[in-house]
Formats: C-alpha cells, sequence, structure tokens
C-alpha cells in the first residue's frame, strides 16, 4: 500500500524520461529489502523522498503558466456574467463589503486597544510597581498604588531597576484662567518622569523643567489655550484649592494621546508637594511608580528580590509584598484596584475579535453557496472550454479570477463604507480610532491581505467544482447539481444561523445584565439627588473653610425644594480608586479575631444616612450633639460577613478595634451597623467599610424635590455663587454617577448589538439570493405539484421544511456556543444574572422569523405562478 | 580549468561506471560503491549525480531491456564519455602535481 502510493508520488514528481529506469532500480533494490529489511515498503517511500531533487522532478510550471490573451477573455466572460446576474453579484458584492469593513473597522479598535502605552521610546522595559497584600499565602487585595519611597531604595539595590519615577495623580485641580476658575486634569511628576514617559519635549528642558517646587509643564493643547501664540514658558499660573499660590511654567510637551492609561493635561513639579504627609513616608500608598527596567532582566530572579526587600522592609511576617507589571498590560489586563482611570477589557477585545470574524466568515460563506449553487449554469461553459483544450488548472485559475473581481469591488466598496461609520464607529466605541480610514496604514494593509484571503478562500472550493465537471455529461445535457454541493451549502448554512444565533442571544445576555445592574436596588436613594464636590484647600484655612461648609450646607436646606442635605467624604458611584482604605487589621473585642485585609473608610455626617434613604439594620444613626460619638464608628454588613459575625444585634456598642494587640491598637465604640449599600459598581462585592463621623467632609448630597429640582438646582448655583465664588460648581445626578459606571459594558453592549444586526442581515443576503436560486430551480415541480392538486401554504411549507431542519441543527449547535461564551463574561460581575436560557430561545425565534421572510417572499413569488406557464415548454 | 570541475562523490560515481564498464546501471553502481567505498550510498544521491553527470556530458547511457524482476521497466546503462575521461584525467593529473610537490619532510610524521 505505502509502496503503491509512494509509487505514485514518484510518478507524479519524477521527470518522464528518467522515471522508467530509475522505478526499476527502486523495485530490483525493494526486491531485495524484502528478505533483507524490516520495512521494506518504508524505505521505499523514503528512497522515493530522497528523490526528489531538483535535478530529477520534472518541470512544473508550463502547466500553470497563465495565458495572458485569455486573461483577457476570463475578464470579458466574468464581467459579462457579472452584469447578466446583477442580483447575485449585488449579493455577494453587498454582503462582502460590509463584511470586510465591519471586519477591519473591529480590527482598528482591536489594534487601538491593544495599542496602549506602546509608544514610548522604551515602553517593552517599563514596569509599574504595585502592592499586594497576601494573607495565608492568598492575594488578599491588589492596589496597583505604591508608597513613595519604595522605587528609590530599591534602585539602589536591584541594578536592573536602570531609572524610576513617582507620580501622584492629583485629580482634578483648580486653575485661574483668565478672569475664570477651571478644573484641569493633573499629575505631579519628578524630574525622571519624562524619561520614563519619553514625551516630545516642545519648550523647555527635559532635565531641568520638573526640577524646581511650583513648576508646571503643560501639553501642547492646554498651554494654547491658556496663553494663546504668547509664549507660555516664564508665564505664571494661580492654582487655586489646596495649593493657593503662583506656579511658572517652565515647559510644553505634546499632547498626551488617547490610548495610554495615566492621562493628564499638567504636570506638576514633585518638589511642589513636599507638605504632602505621604511624602517620603512609608504607611502611604497613594502613588503610581514606574520603573525602567534592564532589558535582559530576569523577571522572576527580581521578583524574588522584590519579596525580600519586602521582607527587609516590613519584617519576616509582612503581609505586604509589591509585584512588576509591564505598563503594556495594564489597559487590558490589571485587575488592580485603585487604577487611574477605568482600563478596557480584555475579554470584550476578544469577543469582538470573534464576533468579526464570525461577519467576514458569513460573508465568504455567502459567496461559496451562491457560487457553487450557480454552478449549473457554467457547467456548458465548462464543458465547451475543456472540450476545446482548457487544463483543468486553466479552469481553476479563471474562476479564482472571477471571484477575485467580486472581491475586489467588495474591497473597494468597503473602503467606502468604513469611511462613512467611521464617525459612527468612533462614537460606538467612545474613541477616536482614526480620521479616515485610508490614514491608517494597518488598515490597508490588512485590507489588502484579507482580499486576497476572501479571494482564494472563497474562490477555491466554487473553481475546483466547475473545473470538476465532465465535459461528455454536461454536454449530453444530463448535469444535475451534486449531492454532495449541496451537503456542503447545508453545513455553510447551518454555520451561518449558529452564528446569528450565538451572537443576537449574545448581546441580548449583555443587555440583561447592564439592566439588571442599572435596576438593582442599590441600598440607597439616588433619584434626584445631586452629589457636588467642594475644593480642598491649604492646611491654614481648613479650620475656617470647613465652617463654611457648615454654613452652605445650612443655606441650602433653607430652600423649599431641597429635601435634605448630608455629607461624605466619598460620593456613591464613584470608582473602586475613589475611596480610602487600610490594610491594618480590624476584629470587634469579644466577638473576632483581628482580620488582616483591606478595609474602605468613609466619613460621613449625621445627615448623610437619611438623606439617601439608607437603612440601619442595628443601633443608631450618629448625632453632632452627642460628645461620645467622636469616638464612635458604625460598619455595614459586609464587614461583618468578613469577620463572620451573624448577627448585627450582638455588636452593637461593642469595640471595633484596629491594629494588632502588639502594636498599640485603636478602638472605637460600634454605634451602629448600616445595611449594606453598593458604593461602586455592581461589578465588585459591597466593601467591607468602616463609616467615621465627620462634620463637614468635601463632598455634599442634596436630596432635591421631584416636582421642581430646577428651582433646587438653580438654588444651588446661586448660593455657591456666594459661598465659593473661588472655585467652578460641579455637580452630578447620582443616579447620572452610577449609570456612568457601565458605560463601557454598555459600550460594548452597543458595539456587540451594531454587529450582530450586520452579522444577520448579511446572512440573511446571502439566504435571500440562495433560495431565490432553488426556488427558480423548482419552478417546473411547482408547476405540477399545483396541477396535481398543492395549494400555495402546501408549497410554501415543503421549501420551509429544509430551512427549518437546519435552523433545528444551528440551534443545537449554538446553544451551547453561546452558553460557555456568555456564562464566562457574566462571571466578570460579582452581582449576575442567572444564565437567561429563555435568551437563547428568543435569538433562534428571531432568526427563523427572518429565515421564514426571506426564503417565503422566494417561494411565494415561484408559487403563485401558473402551471399554465411554467410546463409551457415541457 | 574550470569546465572539468568534479565533485568527490562525482568522481567516485564516474570512476565507478568506469569500472563496471559494460553494466553501470543504477543498483549495479549504488553497489559497487558500498562494497569498496564502505558507505552509505541513497538513490537519490546516485541518480541525481548520474543525470546531472549526462547533462554535462561526462556521461551517455542507453536503455536496456525490460525486465520481469524489475517490475517490466527497463536499465539504463551509463557509459563514460570523451569528456567524462578528460575530466578524471584532469582530476589525477592534479591529484598527481600536488603528490609530487609535497617535501618528503612534511609527510614524514608519526601516528599518534
Amino acid at each position: 500500500m505505502i509502496k503503491h502510493l509512494a509509487d505514485r508520488l514518484f510518478k507524479w514528481f519524477c521527470h518522464p524520461d528518467f522515471y522508467g529506469d530509475i522505478s526499476g532500480d527502486l523495485e530490483e533494490l525493494y526486491q531485495r529489502n524484502l528478505e533483507e529489511s524490516r520495512f521494506p515498503q518504508l524505505r521505499y517511500l523514503l528512497q522515493v523522498i530522497g528523490l526528489f531533487r531538483p535535478s530529477l522532478i520534472r518541470p512544473f510550471s508550463q502547466k500553470l503558466k497563465i495565458n495572458t490573451i485569455m486573461l483577457n477573455n476570463y475578464f470579458k466572460i466574468s464581467v459579462r456574467n457579472l452584469i447578466r446576474q446583477r442580483l447575485f453579484t449585488t449579493i455577494n458584492v453587498v454582503g462582502l463589503a460590509f463584511g470586510l469593513a465591519a471586519f477591519l473597522l473591529i480590527n482598528e479598535y482591536v489594534r487601538f486597544e491593544k495599542s496602549y502605552d506602546g509608544f514610548f521610546k522604551q515602553s517593552d522595559q517599563l514596569y509599574r510597581l504595585s502592592t499586594l497584600s497576601v494573607v495565608n499565602g492568598q492575594i488578599e487585595t491588589k492596589d496597583a498604588m505604591m508608597t513613595h519611597p519604595a522605587a528609590m531604595n530599591m534602585s539602589k539595590e536591584m541594578p536592573e531597576i536602570l531609572n524610576y519615577t513617582n507620580s501622584w495623580k492629583l485629580g482634578e485641580v483648580v486653575f485661574r484662567k483668565d478672569q475664570s476658575v477651571v478644573y484641569e486634569e493633573v499629575v505631579s511628576a519628578d524630574s525622571n518622569f519624562l524619561h520614563l514617559f519619553t514625551y516630545e519635549v516642545l519648550q523647555g528642558d527635559r532635565e531641568t523643567m520638573l526640577k524646581q517646587p511650583n513648576s508646571l509643564v503643560f501639553t501642547k493643547t492646554k498651554a494654547r489655550e491658556y496663553f494663546g501664540d504668547t509664549d507660555p514658558v516664564g508665564q505664571t499660573v494661580e492654582v487655586l484649592g489646596s495649593y493657593n499660590r503662583s506656579f511658572e511654567v517652565t515647559g510644553v510637551i505634546e499632547d498626551v494621546p488617547e490610548n495610554t492609561h495615566y492621562k493628564f493635561d499638567v504636570l506638576m513639579s514633585e518638589g511642589s508637594l513636599v507638605h504632602r504627609r505621604d511624602y517620603m513616608e512609608w504607611n502611604w500608598n497613594n502613588n503610581y511608580t514606574f520603573l525602567l527596567l534592564d532589558k535582559n532582566t530576569n523577571m522572576s530572579a527580581l521578583r524574588e528580590k522584590i519579596d525580600a526587600f519586602c521582607k527587609k522592609t516590613y519584617g519576616e511576617e509582612t503581609t505586604e509584598f509589591y509585584d512588576v507589571h509591564p505598563i503594556q498590560d495594564i489597559h487590558l489586563k490589571s485587575d488592580f484596584t485603585y487604577e487611574p482611570e477605568i482600563n478596557g477589557s480584555e475579554k470584550a477585545v476578544s469577543f469582538l475579535t470573534v464576533i468579526s470574524i464570525f461577519i467576514l466568515i458569513i460573508a465568504w460563506v455567502n459567496y461559496i453557496n451562491l457560487a457553487t449553487a450557480r454552478a449549473a449554469d457554467r457547467a456548458k461553459e465548462v464543458g465547451l472550454r475543456k472540450v476545446i483544450g482548457a487544463f483543468k488548472a486553466q479552469l481553476v485559475w479563471q474562476f479564482l479570477f472571477e471571484s477575485m473581481l467580486v472581491n475586489l469591488l467588495a474591497a473597494l466598496f468597503a473602503i467606502g463604507i468604513a469611511e462613512l461609520f467611521l464617525p459612527y464607529f468612533n462614537a460606538l466605541v467612545g474613541k477616536q480610532i482614526a480620521f479616515h480610514v485610508w490614514e491608517s496604514q494597518p488598515f490597508l494593509i490588512n485590507l489588502t491581505i484579507f482580499f486576497f484571503i476572501g479571494s482564494f478562500l472563497a474562490g477555491f472550493y466554487p473553481s475546483l467544482v466547475l473545473s470538476g465537471f465532465k465535459p461528455v455529461v454536461v454536454l449530453k445535457g444530463k448535469f444535475r447539481s451534486s449531492k454532495k454541493g449541496a451537503t456542503l451549502r447545508k453545513g455553510l448554512v447551518i454555520f451561518q444561523f449558529a452564528a446569528s444565533i450565538t451572537l443576537i442571544a449574545g448581546t441580548l445576555v449583555v443587555f440583561q445584565q447592564i439592566n439588571y445592574m442599572q435596576g438593582k436596588d442599590l441600598g440607597i436613594s439616588t433619584d434626584y439627588v445631586v452629589g457636588i464636590t467642594i475644593p480642598r484647600v491649604e492646611q491654614d484655612r481648613r479650620e475656617e473653610h470647613r465652617s463654611k461648609i457648615g454654613a452652605f450646607k445650612d443655606e441650602l436646606r433653607q430652600h423649599n425644594s431641597v429635601l435634605g442635605v448630608g455629607s461624605t467624604s466619598d460620593l456613591p458611584g464613584g470608582g473602586s480608586s475613589d475611596i480610602s482604605s487600610t490594610t491594618t487589621s480590624v476584629g470587634i473585642v469579644g466577638h473576632s479575631d483581628q482580620k488582616r485585609g483591606t478595609t474602605y473608610l468613609q466619613s460621613i455626617d449625621d445627615n448623610f444616612i437619611p438623606t439617601l434613604n439608607m437603612t440601619i439594620v442595628a443601633g443608631k444613626n450618629f448625632d453632632r450633639n452627642r460628645a461620645s460619638d467622636s469616638v464612635a464608628v458604625m460598619v455595614n454588613e459586609a464587614f461583618l460577613r468578613k469577620l463572620n459575625i451573624p448577627n448585627a444585634e450582638d455588636v452593637v456598642d461593642e469595640l471595633v478595634q484596629f491594629g494588632d494587640s502588639d502594636d498599640e491598637p485603636q478602638t472605637f465604640y460600634l454605634l451602629g451597623v448600616l445595611k449594606d449599600f453598593n458604593r461602586t459598581s455592581l461589578k465588585t462585592e459591597v466593601e467591607p467599610t468602616v463609616y467615621w463621623p465627620a462634620l463637614n467632609p468635601y463632598t455634599i448630597v442634596v436630596k432635591l424635590n421631584e416636582g421642581d429640582y430646577q428651582t433646587g438646582l438653580q438654588f444651588i448655583d446661586d448660593t455657591w455663587g456666594k459661598f465659593f465664588a473661588d472655585s467652578p460648581l460641579e455637580y452630578t445626578f447620582l443616579d447620572q454617577r452610577f449609570q456612568d459606571l457601565y458605560d463601557q459594558d454598555r459600550r460594548f453592549g452597543d458595539v456587540s448589538r451594531a454587529f450582530s444586526i450586520m452579522a444577520i442581515l448579511i446572512a440573511m443576503l446571502g439566504l435571500f439570493g440562495l433560495s431565490a436560486f432553488m426556488s427558480v430551480q423548482r419552478t417546473k415541480e411547482v408547476g405540477v405539484r399545483k396541477v396535481l392538486g398543492a395549494g400555495l401554504i402546501n408549497i410554501i411549507l415543503i421549501f420551509y421544511k429544509e430551512f427549518l431542519k437546519l435552523l433545528a441543527v444551528a440551534a443545537i449547535i449554538g446553544t451551547p456556543l453561546t452558553y460557555y461564551a456568555m456564562n464566562s463574561w457574566l462571571g466578570n460581575y460579582a452581582h449576575r444574572i442567572a444564565f437567561p436560557w429563555y435568551l437563547i430561545a428568543l435569538a433562534t425565534v428571531v432568526v427563523v422569523l427572518f429565515a421564514l421572510v426571506t426564503v417565503g417572499y422566494q417561494t411565494y413569488k415561484v408559487a403563485i405562478l401558473k402551471p399554465t406557464k411554467t410546463l409551457q415548454y415541457e | 580549468m574550470k569546465k572539468y570541475q568534479l565533485g568527490e562523490f562525482e568522481e567516485i560515481v564516474l570512476l565507478t561506471v568506469g569500472v563496471l564498464y559494460d553494466e553501470a546501471y543504477g543498483v549495479a553502481i549504488k553497489d559497487e560503491i558500498e562494497r569498496r567505498a564502505q558507505r552509505k550510498v541513497s538513490v537519490g544521491a546516485l541518480q541525481s549525480a548520474l543525470r546531472r553527470m549526462e547533462k554535462k556530458g561526462y556521461l551517455e547511457s542507453r536503455e536496456g531491456e525490460p525486465n520481469a524482476l524489475r517490475g517490466g521497466k527497463p536499465k539504463r546503462f551509463f557509459t563514460i564519455s570523451f569528456y567524462g575521461k578528460q575530466a578524471l584525467q584532469n582530476v589525477k593529473d592534479i591529484r598527481k602535481e600536488l603528490w609530487e610537490a609535497i617535501p618528503d619532510v612534511a609527510l614524514d610524521v608519526q601516528q599518534r
């Protein structure tokens, strides 16, 4: 058997002049090997393979040489065919063009998401140092922030660390601009900052411009905004809030692009911040630390050194460890809390990639289906060409050429479609990906690549089928569409249906989850509640400022559309990094052991709880007139769960202890237990939180009357002007803040909805063409059936039966696919819906309806024809 | 000189064809080289060397009768052509000159 195959192989590649005697030699050796060797056949094969040498193989090129005269003919015939079959050409081109455009746009987006922080000179050597709290070998919390002195001390011991920088994200800082006050996004920077983040320096000196205290570096756009055409360097800018002094602009850098996780408009020199409590302090991790590592760093060795460093610094028993991550991974892969911005989701990106591939394949499948279904039309042409002497290879090329022509048309349209939809696409993903598609080189390269892949992938099978016809059969007129082709078509249609069902069901699941999160009872009432942030002031004005806040709140209460005013350190609906936390051990004396891990800390005044309609499960609220409250705290249920305390009533009036007994623990009276409420996204569990009493923290919640909240808002604005003329009023409705938390998810839902719809439309386009062709082919059958007494309904049902069978199979394939994909997506959420099986049924129904309408229309057109006409020529 | 360039394996094949004189066909040449030079010869290497040298004109060939033992395939017998002879002679001359040019002391080495 092997020998036989090997001989055929040899006959195929060997030069015909040599074949005879060499195969004779091989035979002779084989006969001899029969006795001597254990695997004579295998040796034969090896010898044949050894004979595959340039000097012995036959020339292959002659047959495949494309004849340029014939190329002209192919072109002419193809164009004629495409024009004659307008409907099918349109279906093919439109389907392919939309498929290609969607695929390429999504590809651009994916590329953009993956390009984060990749544009610095040594991006691949840039790492972020962050904090892990490890208890009993388990990672309890992952905190993106760092203590300030760590990097400096580490770099002294570890030669791998070539450079480092510390940066505080100062957030929105109040600037005086002309006559008004505005917020700017500011981060601090030491003099190393621009050596790691190698933004182009347009004015000023990279080495020195961040050295002096009270220096600012503006981005190009901000500089123009502030100073117009005058030279920004040397100008002074007044920074208000807790700074309240003048800064000098020492430099201008290029604008910070969209694709970095660490965005800012203004850099403030680190020297301006030496008064901060966390400056050079080990106990505060409030800043981001970035390292430039040596190219040849052995990461596992470095991690070991870092662990040793942590043990040396914090003691052998430490729970505090550091970890390093490439900054290019932060945007898509980081699962740390206290990230500087809400990151992208790797899962969403890979889901979109899958969707885009689905769409493209659906479009290709359309081409394959239509081309093979219509093979009969071309059979006579193929037969005749063969009779005249065309090689099979030539015919393959002819039909590939035709496929290229269709794909080329589609590719050209795809550019136009992509360009047309680019603004919508940018809005959909919420990012400015490109201005024109033709400005993006990768877009054009991908277009070319996928044009060729498409032409060959979609064109190859049809051209093999078409070129394989036997002239004797087709010219006699006995040709019938082959069974094999029909099976393949059915398979491909099943794929299209299954993909459509999966995409639709997946999209429905996404929206179901978002609705669930938005509709879930948060434990607080956020309707018509406005959150206001009051700017901070410097140390010596703080007392005065606080009483001013108190007076402001009192004034607000006077108005009758204001139902309540409370304050807190952290507005509900903030990101994970908005709240402060501690990793000191906590416990309730006599009721639990001291437990390590992150505890969140929030300050509230006595009006906060009633204003937001929160429930106190046990104990009582703070009271500003009760002196003992200064040493009291409240906790939430999550806090008690963490300590394994089942009954809230038991622990009221007991002592909450911070710190282990060996290092001066602090204790506070537990005044009351709050019912859990979600401070942030439902992606995360309710945080175990301790609430501290505070009279006038920096954010205020105002509950307005539903009927005339507009007047209330106006009143807030007026009152603000009286008290804080220095800074702009920034307020948000709390329910809006919560909505914003799900921005990314909603975007993901919107994008997948848009492309799922596109996928199903392309699939239906193909089905439309396929059923159009099939019903025309069966015109005579329909005529005979009508003569024998079949009604319109009967005939349509006969056609439906076939497609419904395919749909059933598709649903069976699509169900586990959807379940697997979407269940893993739902796994990202702490509060998630149970997998909604009925949505798969719903998606199937949608696809069935689409299919029935498409097929029904085509069948109907044939079924109403009079048999006298259709059977006239038989 | 370039004209008569011969590889080491080619030279051996050419010489063997000469040794076998009228009976030099694939299997016989392979056996002869394996016997005399104590080395394995693959069919591929041998055949490609033979055809290459035939193309260069060092070898001539004729077809034998079909043979039942060989699955009804003929043998192809090779003989050295005039140019083949010259090429061999040339190699031999170069070797001889080189041998003679070696000073005696250079070969006065002991086996270690």
